[in-house]
C-alpha cells in the first residue's frame, strides 16, 4: 500500500512533502516537550526496527498471504513518536526494498502517519472513566488498528485514483474504488484483530509497553 | 538477514567518490526532475541520462536488475490495468478487451519516468555507505532526533529481523503451519510479533543505559566530517542545471515559450 515512484504529479509529492514536514515538525516539538526527551529515543527506534520486522510476518489468507501494516499498534505504542517512526520506516522500505519511494515518501508519510496519530487518541480512549480492563484494551486496540489501516486504505484508494495521469471511465473509477475497498475489508479485520491480540499480549507481558512511550 | 545495501559502496568511479552532501542534493534534485517530466518526448533523454549516470558510477547492472523484482509487481499491474481501463481512443481490440491509447500513453510515462527515479535512488545510495548517507542528511539539516532515530534503527534492525527469523524456524521445527488461517494461528503469530516488541524494548533499556554511560545528551556537537572541494562543487552544479532543464524543456514542449518565467 505504497504509492511508488513516477506515477504523483509533482504539485502532490510536493505537498506530501510539506505536510510530512508539518507533521514531524509538530511531533518532534511535543517530543522535545517532554521531559528529557532523549531517554526515549533508543525505546522509539528499537521499537521502529521492531515494527518494520514485525510487518515483514506474513499472515496467511488464503489462496495468499498478506502482511501486517501495524500502523495503528505503532499509534497506540508509541504516540508522538509515532510519525517519525513511521517515516523511517518508509523510507527504509523505499531505500532498502524499493518499495514505495523517495519522491512519494512524503505522501505516503502522510497516508500511513497521520491514521497512526487517530490511532493513538482512539487508543487512549480505553482510559476514560479511569477503567481499564483487558476486555477494554482489547476492544480499543482492535479499533485503533482497524481505522487507522481503515484511513490509510481511503486515503491511498483517492489519491492514486484521482491523480493517474489517464483519465478512466467514471463508472470504471467508481468500479476501481468499490473493488478495492470491499478487498481491503478483511485485512482492515485481520489487522483490528493482530492488534487486539497484541496489545493484551503486552497488557499481560509488559505492561509499560503501553503506557511508556 | 543480509540487506546488501553497501555492497558496492567500495567501487572506485566519480559518483563513489562526490562529497555525500553535494550527492545528495544533487541526485534528489535529478529525481525530483525526473518527477516533473510529463511531455512523452522527454522519455528518451530522461532514459539516456540516467544510462549516462548508472554508467560513470560503475555499478554493475546486476545490482539493478536484482533490485527490480519487488517493483516489477507493480510495473506489471501498471501495464495489466492502465491500457485495458484508461482512456476513450480505441487502438486494437482482444477478444472482449479493448486496449485504449491513453493508457498505453500513461503506461509509458509512469514506468519510464518510475524505472529512472528508482535507478538514481540506487545510485545515490548504492555509492555511499548508508551510515555515511544518514550523516550527510544531518549536516543538511535533519533534526537530531530523527538523525539518532534513523541510526539507532539501522544498527538493530539486523539484528531484529535475525531474531524474528531463528523464532520462525523454531515455530516451524514445533509443527506450528505458517499457511493454515485459524484464530490459533492469529494468536500465535499476534504473540509472535509481540515477543520481538517485548525483546527489543527490553534491550533499549540497555542501549540506554550504555549510551548514557558514553555521554549520550552531553556530548558537544560532532564536527561536520565532510570536506568539499571544488570538483564537487563542480558536480553539483552539472546536476542541478541538468535538472533545471529538465523542467524547463517539459515546460517548453507542453505549454510553449510563454510559459518559461524568464
Amino acid at each position: 500500500m505504497h504509492i511508488p515512484d513516477g506515477i504523483l504529479p509533482i504539485p502532490i509529492t510536493a505537498g506530501g512533502y510539506a505536510a510530512t514536514a508539518a507533521a514531524t515538525w509538530y511531533s518532534v516539538r511535543k517530543i522535545e516537550q517532554q521531559e528529557n526527551p532523549r531517554r526515549h529515543v533508543p525505546k522509539a527506534s528499537l521499537l521502529t526496527a521492531a515494527f518494520f520486522v514485525v510487518s515483514w510476518i506474513h499472515i496467511p489468507v488464503p489462496p495468499t498471504s498478506v502482511h501486517l501494516v501495524l500502523n495503528g499498534l505503532l499509534g497506540a505504542l508509541l504516540g508522538y513518536f509515532a510519525f517519525p517512526a513511521i517515516l523511517i520506516g518508509l523510507f527504509f522500505q523505499a531505500v532498502m526494498f524499493q518499495h514505495g519511494g523517495l519522491t512519494t515518501l512524503g505522501i505516503n508519510a502522510v497516508i500511513m502517519g497521520l491514521p497512526a496519530i487517530v490511532a493513538h487518541y482512539v487508543f487512549r480512549m480505553r482510559r476514560l472513566g479511569n477503567h481499564d480492563s483487558r476486555t477494554r484494551t482489547a476492544v480499543f486496540g482492535f479499533f485503533s488498528g482497524a481505522v487507522a489501516l481503515g484511513i490509510s486504505v481511503a486515503m491511498f484508494v483517492a489519491i492514486l485514483l484521482g491523480n493517474l495521469p489517464a483519465d478512466f471511465d467514471p463508472a470504471i473509477e467508481r468500479a476501481a474504488v468499490y473493488t478495492l475497498a470491499v478487498a481491503h475489508v478483511p485485512l482492515i479485520a485481520i489487522e483490528g484483530v493482530i492488534t487486539a491480540l497484541l496489545t493484551t499480549f503486552l497488557r499481560r507481558v509488559q505492561p509499560e509497553l503501553l503506557d511508556d512511550v | 538477514m543480509k540487506l546488501e545495501l553497501d555492497e558496492y559502496v567500495h567501487l572506485e568511479s566519480p559518483l563513489h567518490r562526490w562529497d555525500p552532501r553535494y550527492k545528495l542534493a544533487g541526485l534528489m534534485a535529478l529525481i525530483l526532475a525526473f518527477s516533473f517530466v510529463r511531455d512523452l518526448r522527454m522519455l528518451l533523454p530522461m532514459v539516456a541520462a540516467t544510462a549516462t549516470v548508472y554508467l560513470v558510477s560503475r555499478l554493475p547492472l546486476s545490482f539493478m536488475l536484482r533490485r527490480l523484482r519487488y517493483p516489477s509487481i507493480f510495473v506489471l499491474a501498471a501495464v495489466l490495468i492502465l491500457p485495458f481501463l484508461a482512456g476513450q481512443t480505441i487502438v486494437l481490440s482482444i477478444g472482449p478487451f479493448d486496449v485504449r491509447q491513453e493508457g498505453l500513453l500513461a503506461v509509458l510515462l509512469i514506468v519510464t519516468r518510475f524505472l529512472c527515479i528508482l535507478t538514481i535512488g540506487l545510485i545515490l545510495f548504492g555509492t555511499t555507505p548508508f551510515l555515511t548517507s544518514i550523516k550527510a542528511m544531518r549536516a543538511l539539516g535533519l533534526p537530531a532526533i530523527l538523525a539518532d532515530m534513523l541510526l539507532l534503527s539501522f544498527r538493530y534492525l539486523h539484528e531484529i529481523g535475525n531474531d524474528l527469523q531463528r523464532m520462525q524456524t523454531s515455530m516451524t521445527l514445533r509443527g506450528f503451519h505458517r499457511h493454515r488461517l485459524s484464530p490459533r494461528g492469529l494468536r500465535i503469530l499476534a504473540w509472535l510479533g509481540g515477543s520481538i516488541l517485548v525483546r527489543s524494548y527490553e534491550q533499549s533499556e540497555w542501549v540506554y543505559k550504555a549510551m548514557i554511560l558514553r555521554g549520550y545528551g552531553h556530548e558537544p556537537h560532532p564536527r561536520d566530517e565532510f570536506r568539499a572541494c571544488s570538483r564537487d562543487v563542480v558536480a553539483l552544479s552539472v546536476f542541478l542545471s541538468t535538472a533545471v532543464a529538465f523542467v524547463a524543456a517539459d515546460v517548453l514542449w507542453r505549454y510553449g515559450p510563454a510559459a518559461l518565467p524568464w
